[in-house]
């Protein structure tokens, strides 16, 4: 031979994956339903982030190292239940994500009195509070108040004014003022400075995401999801065959919800990165099966009257060392990533890695077995529709015989 | 070699001569220390032969620090003052026609008018029958007896949404335009939803306060007659320029410059205005040289844009007017605004026009105001921004119309049409925003991404580089060298096209350097393949490409996919990594297909060839 090469994987290798696929679809099955059963919100539920659950998140870096036990109470005291501390990034570096459900310091029932107080002094007309915005208090006055007045009498009943600022009136002879309260941030960083001031808290990051927004996001982000699917889906039926097709949407969405598995299972925020991941994911997946389908379609040109799931089973083979490297080298793309990765980008890398190692294990035992399945149930399916046709063909034969 | 190969070599040579020659700016956009690179420091610092100092990497928000805002516009208010203010307006109506009735008010959530009437039938004829009622209003039963009520059809309701919603746009847009900040983006989603970006602002709160009010429409009557602004012509330099328009960049410190304008009295006179690049340079020349000549009492200095350029390549600068003092009547008192197309004289037939209609007691003001200012610009001040200075023409009351400067193509002045009109609408539609997402990013925060994000890509990428010498050697080389190239090729593109660098974007930089190593290994394995098949190298090489081209485009197409999903339903730094990774795509099918293809041509163009692979 005039050249040398060292393989990782044998280049003649003779795996039965064809033969181990029922093993293989049986336990990714398994595996699959846990994730999702895992993942139901009344079960387990994943740890969803502000941009989809909505709420105000703060990422705080203290000077030296802090209880989260302190950070939760001290957030807890202000007011928030069910506040949740979540240390982000390396130990070292005393930093949290501090989230709270809500988006506003006022319910509902802190306007009804607010507007009560303003009523006893000032002649409202009306006021309108959306909790799904928050801080801010709108009120219609019948005749002329200023804006020092109406503060006076929002802070009388116990809330905290950033500003009171006139817009325009409803119709004419009105006159509309937006009382604006004092925020979450303010409050929390307050409240932290108080309680804390000697680990020096810094906040780095707010984020804050209304209801309305969060919600809108995550049906976003499954129609991407479902999109992108739809749209793979179609490119391989054009390029290959619609025959195909099956095996990849139930090799994309194996990947899919085993990324997503990554975010059940240790807890990580599930946000808007992570839909990202899981796109990413999926196209990374349909990769690894196109190179195999490619190499089956050589094959099947090549070798007829080969059996499919011999076809299968030796393109498989074939392409083993491919199909790893390939793997191998995207892997090793994000060690760097993984090791120096801050916060969002660590959580990406590693759920991109689980991807990856799930898209190389669907490629071999969950895509190309589907799509021999598939071929012998439509073999069968034309067999039987054959056998009736040639028996309804025969017997009007036998009639006019007769 | 064959022929196509040298064109191919000459191609491969220029993209990477080219890409360098493109991050020219980027490089020294990042030599400068963070607070220096939206300066005037950083322009100074591109030499003359790199390409324009725009066209640099950019960082995205969380790497640079700054703001996300995404601002809900409240179109119910917005719907609901309009239907109160066409309650007013059938009112002031049914007055002028004579027809009976004891009132108007708002029912039906504020989405309909009720007027209450002896002879409810009368007043339905009368509002039905008359032109603009009837083509946005209907009747609908359900009215208690004794009154007649009206809504608006549906395609009207959504109008008014939708003019809401660009409205706040264009009042965001102004607003942000004031702070200087560089490189805002702003953009209107789904849901009424307004996105601001502001890179490198860090002050929320501020952002917030500014961003949350309601627009205010002001006009105020121009005082051309008035020289006091001539004085400044010893202060500054002249602007440079021709008929055409100004020579631009303006000086740093702003210059002048006159416009013939008509008098009142029927001659014309040549006004100073003054010029400079961008609203906060202007706004200090006028505090420092312009605001000590005026008497506060009586004048003050209006901001508005001037255009040189046509089609859609124009550039825009700001202009002053020399304005009163006094606001004469604000947007409360427009009832609507509308584009139309002028019917009245032979000149001016076929062409767009604004015309607005007065609330009644605005017509009363309106009418004051033009009878006493005939042939004065009329500015229309939209958050202290002149949008607009046409000459009054007649009498204006109840309905108004604006003529437009002539000699332009028709499409232009249907699109200042249309900018009027919106303007207009400000004051008949206020529409209030609030905050319904917000994404702040410290200053801090970001350096030290962009520092730890740079190492992680780095040591991913060496490990990878490694790898592919010591498992393909020579062709392993090869393929570094196409990887090198490929991520040159990202980055020129990137800064081409002013896309900006997110956090997820370098994730998406490394992943799209691993997947272009991806194709390489499917390329050298086939090649291994076609030798062990007994083929010698040089057939082997050409085999393998040829056979692993469409593995490729396929592979790269798929990904490419999600890519394109992402972009379209991505936000801020997930778009970031969405662009990343389909200019990565695109480039990996480059460098793999055709680079490294050229380079082991070369080395395989003997039949006796050997080759490490």
């Amino acid at each position: 031979m005039q050249f040398k090469t060292f393989d990782i994987i044998p280049h003649d290798t003779k795996f039965d994956f064809v033969g181990k696929r029922h093993i293989a679809v049986a336990l990714s099955l398994v595996v699959n339903l846990a994730v999702i059963v895992w993942s139901l919100p009344f079960v387990h539920g994943l740890n969803m982030g502000v941009d989809f659950a909505g709420g105000t998140e703060m990422e705080v870096q203290f000077g030296k190292a802090v209880d989260p036990a302190d950070i939760r109470k001290t957030v807890e005291d202000l007011g928030f239940k069910g506040a949740s501390v979540q240390t982000y990034g390396a130990e070292a570096e005393h930093t949290f994500l501090i989230r709270v459900e809500r988006i506003s310091l006022l319910t509902e029932a802190d306007v009804a009195r607010v507007a009560d107080a303003v009523k006893a002094k000032l002649p409202v007309a009306g006021f309108a509070f959306n909790p799904e915005f928050g801080d801010k208090i709108d009120f219609q006055f019948s005749g002329a108040v200023d804006a020092a007045a109406v503060r006076a009498a929002v802070e009388a009943a116990g809330v905290k004014v950033r500003d009171v600022r006139e817009e325009q009136g409803l119709t004419a002879g009105t006159r509309s003022y937006a009382v604006i309260t004092q925020g979450i941030q303010e409050n929390v960083q307050a409240g932290l400075k108080d309680h804390l001031g000697d680990a020096q808290p810094n906040v780095r990051r707010v984020e804050y995401v209304g209801p309305a927004a969060g919600r809108e996001l995550q049906a976003q982000g499954l129609k991407a999801i479902l999109y992108a699917i739809g749209l793979i889906v179609v490119y391989i039926g054009l390029r290959f065959d619609f025959r195909f097709s099956p095996g990849v949407v139930i090799a994309m969405l194996h990947d899919a919800i085993m990324t997503m598995g990554y975010f059940t299972i240790t807890g990580r925020e599930f946000n808007l990165t992570s839909i990202a991941v899981i796109l990413t994911v999926v196209g990374y997946s349909v990769n690894d099966t196109v190179v195999i389908y490619d190499r089956i379609r050589e094959n099947q040109a090549k070798l007829r009257g080969r059996s499919l799931s011999d076809i299968v089973n030796l393109s498989i083979n074939e392409v083993l060392g491919r199909t790893f490297l390939t793997s191998f080298a995207t892997a090793l793309s994000l060690i760097g990533l993984l090791v120096y990765g801050v916060g969002t980008i660590f959580d990406f890398s590693m759920a991109m890695l689980f991807g990856i190692i799930s898209g190389t294990y669907s490629t071999w035992f969950i895509a190309a077995p589907m799509t021999i399945w598939l071929e012998e149930r439509a073999e069968k399916k034309k067999a039987k529709a054959k056998g009736a046709a040639a028996a309804a063909a025969a017997q009007p034969q036998a009639r006019t015989a007769k | 070699m064959e022929r196509s190969w040298y064109w191919r070599v000459a191609l491969v040579v220029a993209v990477a001569i080219l890409s360098i020659y493109q991050l020219v700016p980027s490089w020294f956009y990042f030599k400068l220390p963070p607070d220096q690179r939206n300066t005037e420091a950083y322009d100074t610092s591109v030499p003359g032969w790199a390409p324009d100092a725009k066209h640099h990497l950019n960082l995205g928000l969380d790497l640079q620090g700054g703001i996300l805002l995404s601002m809900g516009v409240d179109v119910d208010r917005a719907v609901k003052t309009k239907v109160a203010r066409r309650a007013d307006e059938i009112g002031e109506f049914l007055k002028g026609k004579n027809v009976a009735f004891t009132g108007t008010k708002v029912v039906g959530g504020g989405a309909q008018v009720e007027v209450s009437a002896a002879n409810p039938g009368e007043v339905k004829d009368a509002v039905l029958g008359s032109t603009g009622y009837s083509e946005e209003m209907y009747s609908p039963g359900g009215a208690p007896d004794g009154a007649v009520r009206f809504a608006f059809k549906d395609s009207v309701l959504r109008d008014f949404r939708e003019k809401a919603v660009k409205q706040a746009e264009k009042v965001i847009r102004n607003r942000v335009d004031k702070w200087g900040v560089t490189e805002p983006d702003i953009k209107t989603k789904a849901n009424n939803q307004i996105q601001v970006q502001l890179p490198g602002f860090k002050d929320p709160e501020k952002a917030k306060e500014l961003l949350g009010r309601t627009a205010q429409l002001e006009f105020k009557i121009a005082d051309d007659e008035n020289p006091v602004l001539d004085q400044v012509r010893t202060q500054l330099p002249q602007c440079q320029g021709d008929r055409q328009g100004l020579s631009l960049p303006l000086p740093e410190s702003g210059c002048w410059t006159v416009e013939p304008v008509e008098l009142p009295s029927g001659g014309s006179r040549a006004a100073t205005m003054v010029a400079a690049n961008t609203r906060t340079e202007l706004e200090k020349v006028i505090t420092e040289k312009l605001n000590p000549l005026l008497d506060p009492q009586k004048n003050v200095v209006g901001i508005g844009e001037g255009q040189v350029g046509q089609g859609p390549i124009k550039t825009t600068y700001y202009r002053t007017y020399l304005l009163r003092a006094k606001t004469e009547l604000t947007g409360d008192y427009i009832a609507d605004a509308a584009v139309a197309i002028d019917q009245s004289d032979t000149l001016q037939r076929g062409r767009p026009v604004v015309s607005f209609k007065m609330s009644p007691e605005g017509a009363r003001l309106m009418d004051k105001l033009t009878s006493e200012n005939m042939r004065r610009r009329m500015a229309t001040v939209l958050d202290d921004k002149v949008e607009t200075a046409p000459y009054i023409q007649g009498r204006i009351s109840s309905n108004g119309q604006i003529t437009l400067g002539s000699g332009r193509n028709q499409q232009d002045m249907f699109d200042e049409a249309n900018g009027i009109a919106l303007v207009l609408k400000a004051g008949a539609l206020p529409a209030p925003v609030t905050i319904t997402e917000e994404r702040t990013v410290g200053a801090t925060l970001g350096p030290e991404l962009v520092r730890k994000g740079t190492l992680a890509a780095l040591v991913g990428l060496a490990l990878v580089v490694v790898f592919m010498v010591v498992y393909y050697r020579g062709t392993g080389l090869v393929a570094d060298v196409a990887l090198a190239l490929n991520g040159l090729l990202v980055l020129a593109v990137m800064s081409m096209i002013g896309t900006t660098l997110t956090l997820p974007g370098i994730a998406g930089f490394v992943l799209t350097l691993g997947m272009a190593v991806d194709a390489n290994v499917l390329i050298n394995e086939r090649i291994r393949e076609e030798m062990r098949a007994g083929r010698n190298v040089r057939q082997s090489v050409q085999l393998g490409y040829d056979r692993v081209f469409w593995t490729i485009v396929d592979s790269h197409v798929t990904t490419l996919v999600a890519g394109v999903v992402l972009f379209q339903y991505g936000s801020g730094p997930i778009r970031g990594f969405a662009v990343t990774l389909i200019i990565g795509l695109v480039a990996s099918m480059f460098t793999s297909i055709v680079v490294t293809r050229v380079i082991m041509e070369y080395f395989t163009r003997h039949d006796t060839a050997r080759l490490s692979v």
